[in-house]
């Protein structure tokens, strides 16, 4: 007790340091797999995120909808002309696809496609690195599991779900993420390989062999969904810059620009069946 | 005694909160602010000069956790460095005179800047990697955090002044 009185910010600084250091070291084994500990901590701490969140949209959404309503009559015509383009498009896409496949065929695939995305709002951001991961408002009472794709509003792909899952929030690990690994394929030359992300803005494709030719800067990449984890044909992104790699001879270096976007990250749809998007 | 701790941890809970709330209100408003301004160090590094030592340890546990939860990086790693820092910024605020402002502000902008040492260490220790420098970004964060730290002690010292002229 004496000890207490005398070394009482010694020995509470020791330990905390010594809590640090084990809670360190337990994660060792369990790899990317979330501790007990975390998981109740993230439960206590993500209503206040989503309280916060959910403030400053409202003070946004009443100050666009009420105060700052100038250009409103322009954005609508541009809405209306996109939407008609959109319209002509689905029915071009709908037309296209029934050349190949008959309509009980297509409508089997609708069938199962549709009640499977599930719309979520972004209510935090990776308190690191803002190209890691992000918090959405959709948890196990909603349906959302891990290993889940998330995509945006335009249907390109955002990341997927990991733990920790709580009841009515999740995280997702974005593309752009250095531990993130999506298999894609190329557009037009067909090219595969691994998309990594560098926590930055852009990507990687890993393990295209040097040897391979074809690829060109623009070119689209998709999802193979041999990962298991992302439904095939997903829009990724575009190549932005091909290179040599000068540290492994052996693969080529190639850049890709993902085509979400973090400042319109606002509403994702994720792809609410089994891992891999399927039932 | 007793009691104190207790009040001492409800707190820090309490500091906590407000800390994953400006976390969450900075990063709703865009996700740059979060690369340029860590709410959890300003919230540690302002109630260490407040309260002291102990409670800037434990404060810096609790945020660090927080921080480390909202995040896909190794869990413990922002809690052990925001420990430090509450733990070094109430012991040497307690033996220097920080009151000034642009003191204070250097002392806090000190403390960000060993912060941000540490953790880059550590994480390279703990992933074996290097630190995302988001094209130099990252290196405002320790001034944007001592600056905004500095200025709220600022506030609540005035506003601590004109109460008890008041009374």
């Amino acid at each position: 007790m004496a000890l207490w009185e005398k070394r009482r910010s010694t020995l509470v600084l020791a330990g905390l340091v010594l809590f640090h250091v084990v809670l360190i070291s337990v994660q060792v084994p369990q790899g990317a797999e979330k501790s007990a500990f975390e998981r109740v901590v993230f439960f206590v701490y993500s209503p206040v995120q989503r309280l916060a969140a959910g403030t400053v949209r409202g003070v946004v959404s009443l100050w666009r909808g009420y105060f700052d309503l100038r250009g409103v009559r322009k954005e609508n015509e541009t809405l209306k002309r996109e939407n008609f383009f959109l319209h002509q498009d689905v029915r071009f896409l709908k037309d296209r696809l029934g050349l190949y496949r008959s309509e009980a065929e297509l409508q089997a695939i609708l069938k199962d496609f549709r009640g499977t995305v599930l719309p979520a709002r972004v209510i935090g951001i990776d308190s690191v690195n803002p190209h890691q991961a992000i918090v959405i408002d959709k948890g196990r009472l909603d349906g959302v599991a891990k290993d889940m794709a998330v995509c945006d509003m335009t249907g390109a792909l955002v990341g997927r779900t990991i733990g920790p899952v709580s009841l009515k929030d999740a995280m997702v690990q974005l593309i752009t993420d250095k531990d993130s690994s999506v298999g894609v394929v190329s557009a037009v030359d067909r090219l595969t390989g691994s998309l990594a992300g560098r926590s930055g803005p852009t990507c990687e494709l890993r393990y295209v062999l040097a040897s391979v030719t074809g690829g060109q800067v623009g070119e689209e990449l998709l999802t193979t969904g041999t990962d298991r984890i992302y439904p095939a044909g997903i829009r990724v992104g575009r190549i932005s810059s091909i290179e040599p790699n000068e540290s492994s001879p052996i693969f080529r270096r190639i850049f890709v620009e993902p085509y979400f976007r973090f400042n319109t990250l606002d509403v994702v749809a994720v792809l609410a069946g089994a891992p891999g998007g399927g039932k | 005694m007793r009691e104190s701790v207790a009040k001492d941890v409800l707190r820090a809970f309490l500091g906590t909160l407000a800390a994953v709330l400006v976390y969450s209100v900075a990063g709703a408003s865009g996700p740059r602010l979060l690369i340029v301004f860590n709410a959890f160090s300003v919230v540690v590094l302002f109630f260490s000069v407040r309260r002291g030592e102990v409670f800037g340890a434990l404060l810096g546990t609790l945020c660090g956790l927080a921080q480390d939860t909202f995040s896909i990086g190794v869990f413990g790693v922002a809690g052990l460095t925001k420990t430090l820092l509450g733990f070094w910024t109430g012991y040497i605020s307690r033996r220097i005179d920080v009151a000034p402002f642009a003191r204070n502000a250097l002392f806090m902008l000190i403390m960000s800047v060993l912060e941000m040492i540490l953790w880059v260490l550590i994480t390279a220790i703990v992933r074996l990697e290097t630190v995302s420098w988001h094209g130099g970004l990252i290196l405002l964060q320790p001034v944007v955090t001592a600056l905004v730290a500095g200025l709220l002690i600022v506030v609540e010292r005035r506003v601590a002044a004109r109460r008890s002229r008041g009374a």
